[in-house]
């Protein structure tokens, strides 16, 4: 078996990538050289880089409280919920709505923007062209 | 050799078999050539780097994270923890690859021909609030409260609010999970979830899939994607290389 590796080759994922998605991909993954090396290793400094997880905190309530409280109830709703969620929803809700997906892409905006990290530059080089 | 006294080190990517080649115009962290150390039939992927100076830059994670995920559809690569820095090329066939071999060999063999996937899902915040507040009489009962309430007065009703709603995301991952895991476990040969790393978060979940069965696995994906838009928006990310199939040895 003889294969060529070129840059951003290999036929590329489908999805665009920004730095947070790299953050999460690699970031702890991976064999660690130190189990395997004991000599030469070299110790560059790697900027520190927040591990983000998901904490149950005085602060995550406030913040979902205030989106609860920020909610209109008056939206259009639509029905419809996928079969596979109806046996484990825990009341009568019915009602979702639609066109909210925008508000979702909001929050992975300030979300990219609390990284630090320029979104474009830092997207995964994608498909065959470069 | 006194280490501290080099200008320049070897970066380790990844591991992969002895016999692939690379070409010279592929590039690594901070643009560097991409080299391949052999030892028999495996190899180390390195580039130089400057030993002064910090890792760890936007650029830096995303070529470390390119480079691998861009060679993983054609040949199996163990992936190295973002950082890995050796003292030259010499060390990396010697320490690294003499010793290891077998152990490294023996991994390439049972990655072969796979790649990894990650689904993340993120929760439409307006969904799932309107699912809490119609499910729950004391969500309910709460918002009403706090509605015209000052903002200080009504903070245990807010922390209490907050504590319901969060429980409710909670209950939806914990499903959820489980729907995706089912779903997705014809389609591939592994699996495991991962952490969410932000609130609305569903628990994203990494697959290792058959490089032959990915155009199966990628529709499978799809169709859950179409199924349950306006409640979690799915994203698909990859091929990846293995990421969080590698054992990490301790």
């Amino acid at each position: 078996m003889t294969t060529a590796i070129q840059p951003g080759g290999g036929g590329g994922g489908s999805s665009s990538s920004g730095l947070a998605d790299v953050i999460d991909t690699i970031l702890d993954k991976g064999l660690v050289l130190d189990a395997y090396v004991r000599v030469s290793l070299v110790g560059i400094e790697v900027l520190t880089i927040d591990a983000r997880v998901v904490i149950a905190s005085v602060d995550t309530y406030l913040r979902f409280a205030e989106a609860v409280n920020r909610l209109d109830l008056t939206q259009t709703e639509t029905s419809g919920v996928p079969g596979l969620m109806q046996d484990m929803r825990e009341g009568g809700a019915r009602d979702k709505t639609k066109g909210v997906l925008e508000a979702a892409g909001d929050k992975l905006q300030d979300f990219l923007g609390d990284v630090g990290g320029d979104q474009k530059s830092a997207r995964r080089r994608s498909g065959e062209e470069e | 050799m006194a280490e501290e006294e080099q200008s320049s080190a070897v970066y380790v990517y990844g591991i992969v078999p002895g016999d692939v080649e690379v070409t010279s115009d592929a590039r690594g962290i901070g643009g560097r050539e991409v080299r391949l150390v052999r030892s028999g039939d495996i190899g180390a992927l390195i580039s130089e780097i400057e030993v002064h100076g910090a890792l760890g830059r936007p650029d830096d994670l995303v070529a470390h994270e390119g480079l691998l995920d861009a060679i993983v559809t054609e040949v199996p690569v163990l992936p190295f923890r973002f950082g890995a820095v050796m003292a030259n090329e010499k060390a990396v066939g010697d320490e690294l690859l003499e010793p290891n071999r077998e152990e490294f060999a023996a991994a390439l063999g049972a990655l072969e021909g796979q790649v990894e996937y990650v689904v993340r899902g993120r929760y439409v915040e307006n969904a799932i609030l309107r699912e809490v507040i119609a499910s729950s009489k004391e969500v309910a009962r709460l918002r009403d409260e706090i509605r015209d309430g000052d903002e200080d007065a009504t903070r245990p009703q807010r922390i209490r609010l907050g504590e319901l709603v969060y429980g409710a995301v909670e209950a939806h991952r914990e499903a959820d999970a489980r729907a995706l895991s089912e779903a997705l476990s014809a389609h591939s040969v592994a699996q495991t979830p991962l952490e969410p790393t932000h609130e609305y978060d569903a628990v994203p979940m990494a697959f290792l899939v058959e490089t032959s069965k990915r155009a199966e696995f990628e529709d499978a994906v799809d169709d859950l994607t179409h199924e349950w838009e306006g409640r979690v928006k799915y994203r698909l990310l990859g091929p990846l290389a293995p990421y969080d199939f590698v054992l990490a040895r301790r």
